[in-house]
């Protein structure tokens, strides 16, 4: 009975310790993607936005190291992407934002698993997919030439030639988000890794 | 024994029960003063504002719907917020026609029109986001989520970001200041002119902090208890009282004109 | 007979360690070895002990944190309550024990400090009406009615301490375990908490204190248990304890059981810094390295558009010389400014007036932060580098960091990470690091809080060697023991 009791507790302790971190490391997290948004507002502009996720995937690589190497679990990084989706939808990004940010995130989480949370190339390439996760909050950019068409239409003004431009216009810049989003979550976790040897393992926070 | 001693504190808490009950009146009075909205009503106005997105519903229904929205913001005493959304969201509206009176003779207003039209069309999901973010307490916020039965493992991190966010702001202003009398980067573009040394020297004390302070946390919570319970309860209660009823119709209402105007 | 004894005290203990031996999972060292101590129901006891004595492993062991959630192997029995430590579930433990640690700024768990008097409460399934019930219950109790619905980052470290150990007896506890609680508090704060604890005394609950500062509740205290290396050293009645040569508690490392003596000297200090400030006139020391006159330090809120306010907080500054070789110390009561001014002269924020000079010359904030060094509470958001070497390196040649590190004792930690360092060593590679930049002055943010009586005097010792080298030194400090024996000159803040 009694040993049963402390089998209860050590899962129990990992459940709570785990979370409490996971939630520590998206707090950082949130914060790196709000910076990101901010500087894509601001200085890129609204069609700047399509760089959101390549730019928080340049800027999260520690983070995402540091927290996969202190639990070595499934679950917490799937837990960051979904809690990250949840703030992003109440603080009034699109709602898909919460599917995307669920389902990249946990095949990132098994495709580190698949590498035991220590196999160099597999954190890469989860990085990159757990970068995909913030592609939600910009999917309504897709919806935008749409909804300007709708309204030229309901003025009565011909959309053809909209239509036309960005039929061509939407490939390319779909195109151009997924390759930076590669490119920079590469960079992005290839910085994270080396911070990982330079400063965490030498300093032995890594539990 | 762990049962008795719960008896007992009970027994002993019973005692005072006339401090608790001027307590628990002044805490309503406190509520009624504000008049919170349930927060489940928020994040219906959030889902409600994505599907009129997804929608491309008329203007007209677009306005009402960021007037509406905008509503949680007054109440909650957020006007400043609130009115600044709405001025901009009328500076959309009026570059919009402007656009549209004279698109024919400047092609290239294509871009300031598809902008505008754009922004506009996310404005009733920002509106919405800020009044469920802005105005709604942490605790309320955990006590709906434990009444919609989202697990542990959602609860706990949100409760902890919440929490955080003061304490990397914090480390934030900590770091800079012995960044700047260590001689890097003294002030914010000189932050640019090496980013990626910047950067290292920023988020790596940045992320020690939150391992020692997730550590901390940890024991923290653990002697309080934290995750030991089946069915946590919550010191606040969230009621859907009338008044939130009618703002569900309300939004039940727009989804249903909004399908009408698409 | 005597034996038989011992057993029925056991018995009635609250807290009971019988032969325990501990050791830190991936440590080499025994924190504990073959402890006996135990604490009896309703009493107030003293760990008393220097820093890595096995104090804090005690309480650890008290509250249940140790040997499952807090890793490690133990040998013997640890026994609270009924409790068995590593055979009891921590939720068992929650509603028996509460625990209040040494950060104020790392243990509350919500953002909202009414939330935080909940938390315990939400977790043991005590319905709302009754948690709102036993809220105001404590806010009456220990008078904290001003701390309710407050953002938790805001409040200052005495009052979040006094949260935490509101918070730690929402759940009536029997036991209150505190873990060197007023390592970072300043006077008030520390009367404050005595007060709180002195409620809780008369009310029948059992407090047991980590700490090695023993002035602040002495009067509270019925028995002492000392600690040295991990064994037990002995246990003393109040008044035999209180009999005992101060040298033996020193040897300990054990602060003064009286600081009357200290605060006297402190006040004397201050007196004869002010009269001499009276008296001088014209440089008799020499130009001073850093002066102010007229100085009013505080900050404006930003209003939305950016146009600035009226300043939010203000303090007016005394005109005040700091010369090459002393040490200066700043005291008073928090919140009299201390930290405003001291990130005012040293170039971080913007004085509201008056003017600040640098070897007698009048010095722009960018000038200031290069003449200024810091070293901060928190010193480990100083410490950039990823070697002890490497951070100095930054700023100087190897032959000259060397010296330096070996100056401070940090040569054989030279490869390691500034982050795998001790405090202590933290601390002395950040003062490393402005000796290196060659600053003219250097700021120190309470060195002391939380050290014991060697530790302290070490951290003195160094402020001399430091001053000796030709460094203006500025300590804030509320610790009256290195004020009184290591400070030339005390300015008081208030």
């Amino acid at each position: 009975m009694t040993q049963q009791m402390t089998t209860a507790t050590r899962s129990n302790r990992f459940a709570v310790a785990d979370l409490i971190t996971t939630g520590v490391f998206t707090a950082i997290y949130f914060v790196i993607v709000a910076v990101a948004a901010l500087f894509c507002n601001v200085v890129l502009t609204v069609a700047g936005n399509i760089f959101l996720p390549a730019i928080a995937a340049l800027l999260a690589g520690p983070v995402y190291m540091l927290l996969a190497a202190r639990v070595r679990t499934f679950g917490p990084i799937t837990v960051m992407g979904v809690v990250l989706g949840l703030f992003l939808v109440c603080s009034g990004h699109f709602a898909l934002s919460l599917v995307t940010s669920a389902v990249f995130p946990c095949l990132a989480d098994l495709i580190a698993k698949a590498g035991a949370y220590r196999n160099t190339a597999a954190m890469l390439a989860s990085y990159v997919v757990f970068s995909f996760g913030c592609l939600g909050p910009i999917l309504p950019l897709w919806m935008m030439k749409d909804a300007y068409v709708a309204s030229l239409e309901r003025k009565g003004k011909d959309a053809a030639y909209i239509d036309l431009v960005f039929s061509h216009v939407n490939g390319a810049m779909f195109g151009v988000t997924i390759a930076a989003v590669v490119v920079c979550a590469l960079i992005g976790g290839a910085f994270g890794l080396r911070m990982m040897t330079r400063h965490f393992e030498k300093a032995g926070v890594l539990g | 024994m762990t049962q008795t001693v719960e008896r007992a504190a009970v027994e002993r808490a019973g005692t005072t029960s006339t401090v608790a009950r001027t307590f628990v009146q002044r805490d309503v009075a406190v509520g009624d003063a504000r008049v919170a909205i349930d927060p489940r009503v928020k994040l219906a106005g959030v889902a409600v504002a994505n599907v009129l997105m997804i929608m491309h519903v008329a203007p007209v229904v677009q306005m009402v719907a960021v007037a509406l929205l905008s509503v949680p913001l007054f109440v909650a005493g957020k006007a400043r917020a609130a009115v600044r959304m709405l001025a901009c969201y009328a500076l959309l509206c009026a570059a919009q026609w402007l656009v549209q009176m004279h698109v024919d003779a400047l092609p290239w207003l294509h871009i300031v029109g598809l902008t505008a039209n754009g922004v506009a069309m996310m404005m009733p999901c920002l509106v919405a986001g800020a009044a469920a973010f802005t105005t709604t307490r942490a605790g309320d916020l955990v006590c709906a989520m434990r009444r919609m039965h989202v697990p542990d493992a959602v609860v706990i991190p949100v409760v902890v970001i919440m929490r955080f966010f003061p304490t990397i702001r914090r480390d934030y202003r900590m770091i800079r200041h012995s960044m700047r009398l260590r001689g890097h980067a003294g002030n914010g573009l000189a932050l640019l002119r090496r980013p990626v040394r910047s950067f290292e020297c920023i988020i790596v004390p940045l992320l020690m902090n939150a391992t020692t302070v997730a550590n901390d946390l940890t024991l923290a919570a653990l002697t309080k208890g934290l995750g030991t319970c089946a069915r946590p309860t919550s010191m606040r209660t969230v009621r859907m009282r009338a008044s939130d009823w009618a703002a569900l119709a309300v939004l039940a209402a727009l989804v249903c004109v909004g399908a009408a105007f698409a | 007979m005597t034996e038989e004894r011992g057993e029925r005290v056991a018995d009635a203990a609250m807290c009971a360690l019988r032969g325990c031996t501990f050791e830190y999972a991936g440590a080499a060292v025994r924190a504990l070895r073959d402890v006996d101590a135990h604490v009896r129901r309703g009493e107030f006891v003293v760990l008393a002990g220097r820093s890595g004595c096995g104090k804090t492993t005690v309480t650890r062991l008290l509250n249940g944190l140790a040997p499952v959630h807090v890793a490690g192997a133990l040998e013997g029995e640890a026994r609270t309550a009924g409790l068995v430590a590593g055979r009891a579930d921590i939720g068992a433990y929650a509603r028996v024990v509460g625990s209040v640690f040494q950060n104020p700024k790392t243990q509350y768990f919500q953002a909202c400090s009414t939330d935080e008097l909940a938390f315990a409460c939400e977790n043991a399934g005590v319905t709302g009406d009754e948690i709102r019930a036993r809220i105001a219950r404590a806010a009456r109790r220990f008078g904290i009615e001003d701390l309710l619905d407050r953002t938790i980052a805001e409040l200052s470290g005495g009052q979040q301490q006094r949260l935490a150990v509101a918070a730690a007896t929402m759940l009536d506890p029997d036991v209150l375990v505190l873990d060197e609680p007023t390592s970072n508090l300043d006077a008030d704060a520390m009367r404050a908490l005595h007060d709180m604890l002195a409620a809780l005394k008369r009310d029948g609950v059992t407090v047991v204190v980590a700490e090695h500062r023993l002035a602040w509740c002495a009067d509270l205290v019925d028995r002492y248990i000392v600690l040295d290396d991990g064994a037990c050293v002995g246990g003393y009645d109040a008044q035999t304890f209180r009999a005992l040569p101060a040298q033996r508690l020193r040897q300990w490392g054990l602060r003064a059981l009286d600081v009357g003596g200290a605060s006297a000297q402190v006040r004397r200090k201050i007196e004869e810094t002010r009269a001499r400030r009276m008296a001088a006139t014209g440089d008799a020391d020499g130009t001073p390295v850093l002066s102010v006159r007229g100085l009013r330090v505080g900050y404006r809120a930003r209003s939305l558009f950016g146009w600035k306010r009226t300043p939010t907080f203000a303090r007016e500054i005394p005109d005040l010389d700091f010369h090459a070789g002393r040490i200066v110390g700043l005291v008073g009561r928090n919140g009299a400014g201390k930290s405003t001014f001291a990130r005012t002269i040293c170039g971080l924020q913007r004085a509201l007036g008056g003017t600040i000079a640098v070897d007698g010359r009048t010095a722009t904030r960018d000038e200031l932060s290069r003449a200024a060094g810091m070293v901060m509470q928190d010193v480990h958001y100083q410490l950039f580098s990823d070697s002890v070497r490497g951070e100095l390196m930054l700023d100087g040649g190897r032959a000259r960091c060397d010296a330096i590190l070996g100056d401070l004792g940090l040569l054989d930690n030279a490869d390691r990470h500034p982050m795998s360092l001790s405090g202590g060593e933290r601390q002395r590679l950040a003062i490393g690091t402005a000796l290196i930049a060659n600053k003219r002055f250097i700021v120190l943010d309470e060195p002391t809080s939380g050290l014991d009586h060697g530790n302290m005097m070490r951290v003195g010792a160094l402020l001399r060697a430091l001053a000796d080298r030709g460094v203006a030194v500025i300590v804030i400090t509320h610790d009256d023991e290195l004020a009184a024996q290591w400070c030339d000159e005390l300015v008081e803040f208030t």
